[in-house]
């Protein structure tokens, strides 16, 4: 009942009764360094290892392809695809099939987080609710999603929605499963503080509950946007006439190497993309998980 | 005035057949604007007793009135103090200042009135827009207590508010708390481990024991006040050591009939 819990760090706030410019905790003096060391130290070291790996990468691709120890006709070349990309682009038949990716990943993926966060809300906060949904989505993730695109294309039809469906299906389970994982690590003496101040069910889910599981919501729809991409790619094999997906088989049928790779760069690019920004927003939403990083 | 009535509350084992019998049949009464310490070793109840008095556990029997009317839920008549503070990370000292007030449904501007009044109580007036993980202990159980006095209460109910603090600060708060008790002489129930901090800052001590919980001695503590003013002189005084060696004893009994410390 009473018993003491870890003790905390030595105070630092000035023992006079009124701290006027007491310092923050984390403002300890910094040794003496220039701007630029400090950011070689913070950054600069790891961002030159990283950068000299992808170029060494991209570099070896495109030297063995010019001496031919590759050939280009099945590995292409990275100068080849920059030209794919390059020549569709400038004629603008590169968007349509953006466009529909993009639609269908927006809208899977959309429903997926609208419905697994009030799900996976219910689920940690209700036994109840719990204990009936479990079975299902246990047995949902551990069967492979892919495999109802057959079922999904008979029961909603070859166009935009069995395509939508799949996506949701494929990412909506990790937005449930993460955030049930984010309302249980919610500190139960936050929710009994906010009970002894009278709050009620609602204002506990949306005022303690839910800013706390904002980091694990988050996290889930990182994995999510990566579940969401290779769900469009699937769904756009079959039954569609426009999409990065059907740009990629439709180029891999023809031996268009550069452009099935020009597919898989957009596709890459859009996954890190919102990846940085979802790490940049839970920085911005959740700065006190930060608090050793910084 | 708090009265506790025949107050007995019994916790289910992990195996969910026996009961901890975290109190048994406890009443006393707490009058108005005095100044009372629930002391005991760990296992006692008196922290049991005090969210019992908030109103956050329903007890097994007996019942709590205040001002007459039954207890059954948190009001804001009653305010609490936590330990380990308990502070939302997310929001800034102010915004968690500002929540219990937002939970009853205060309107904004009054809202900030009030924020500003009671963070300046407490001297963190320039530390409004920082986040717990920014401040010191002893600065976030300012908070805590800010937090507390915002809603207004007639009685501040303190559970171990200073126990998660080091020994210097520790003091510091208990001065400052003697002090802003002066200035308006609200109903306190404090909850403490500390011999020393509960004949410092009471009116009154009741010593709770062990298996089962209950109450094993209620002391009157007259000291002077002012406490705050001139601190040492009462430490040191002649009566403060009586007392706190009568306590030592009685508590030394209670501990020495613990099945293990």
């Amino acid at each position: 009942m009473s018993e003491r819990a870890a003790p905390t760090p030595i105070d630092q706030a000035p023992i006079d009764r009124a701290p006027t410019d007491a310092a923050p905790t984390d403002a300890a003096p910094k040794p003496p360094r220039s701007a630029l060391a400090r950011w070689w130290d913070r950054r600069g070291f790891v961002n030159c290892l990283r950068w000299g790996a992808i170029i060494a990468f991209l570099g070896a691709w495109e030297g063995s392809s010019l001496a031919g120890w590759l050939d280009p006709l099945f590995a292409s070349s990275p100068s080849l695809i920059v030209e794919k990309l390059w020549s569709m682009i400038a004629d603008g038949s590169i968007w349509p099939h953006v466009l529909a990716s993009a639609n269908i990943a927006a809208l899977g993926f959309g429903l997926s987080v609208l419905v697994g966060v009030p799900m996976g809300l219910a689920m940690g906060r209700s036994v109840a609710i719990r204990s009936t949904l479990e079975p299902f989505t246990t047995a949902l993730n551990a069967s492979p999603q892919v495999a109802f695109l057959p079922l999904l294309i008979i029961w909603l039809g070859i166009g935009i929605a069995s395509k939508v469906a799949l996506v949701f299906l494929g990412s909506f389970l990790i937005m449930v499963i993460n955030t049930e994982a984010g309302v249980a690590q919610v500190d139960r003496r936050l929710i009994e503080t906010a009970r002894s101040f009278m709050a009620n069910e609602r204002q506990i889910m949306l005022k303690v509950i839910l800013p706390s599981s904002l980091p694990y919501i988050i996290a889930g729809m990182r994995l999510g946007i990566g579940r969401t991409l290779v769900m469009v790619v699937v769904a756009e094999i079959y039954a569609a006439t426009k999409g990065l997906g059907y740009l990629i088989f439709q180029a891999g049928g023809l031996y268009d190497t550069a452009q099935v790779f020009v597919g898989v760069v957009i596709l890459a690019a859009a996954g890190i993309a919102l990846n940085s920004f979802l790490r940049w927003l839970e920085k911005r939403l959740a700065p006190w998980q930060h608090v050793q990083a910084d | 005035m708090i009265e506790v009535r025949g107050i007995s509350h019994g916790y289910l084992a992990a195996d969910g057949l026996s009961q901890f019998q975290a109190l048994k049949d406890v009443s006393l009464t707490i009058e108005n604007g005095t100044f009372v310490s629930f002391l005991g070793p760990s296992g006692c109840g008196k922290t049991t007793l005090l969210r019992i008095i908030n109103g956050l556990i329903k007890p097994t029997q007996g019942e709590i009135r205040i001002e007459g009317a039954r207890v059954d839920g948190p009001k804001p008549d009653r305010a609490m103090v936590f330990q380990e503070f308990n502070l939302l990370p997310w929001r800034t000292a102010r915004g968690n200042v500002e929540f219990p007030l937002e939970v009853q449904g205060v309107g904004k501007a009054e809202r900030d009135r009030v924020v500003s009044r009671v963070l300046a109580q407490v001297s963190l007036e320039k530390f409004g827009n920082f986040y717990p993980h920014q401040l010191s202990g002893g600065m976030k159980q300012r908070v805590g207590l800010a937090r507390a006095l915002g809603v207004g209460p007639a009685y501040l109910l303190m559970d171990e508010p200073f126990g998660a603090l080091d020994p210097q600060i520790r003091e510091m708060m208990q001065l400052e708390l003697m002090k802003l008790w002066d200035s308006d002489r609200k109903t306190v129930v404090f909850v403490t481990h500390s011999v020393d901090e509960a004949v410092f800052l009471s009116d009154r001590v009741i010593m709770f024991g062990t298996s089962p919980g209950r109450v094993v001695a209620d002391l009157a503590i007259d000291l002077p006040r002012p406490r705050w003013t001139d601190d040492e002189a009462i430490k040191t005084s002649a009566k403060f050591i009586q007392y706190r060696n009568d306590i030592w004893r009685l508590l030394k009994h209670q501990l020495s009939s613990m099945p293990a410390i």
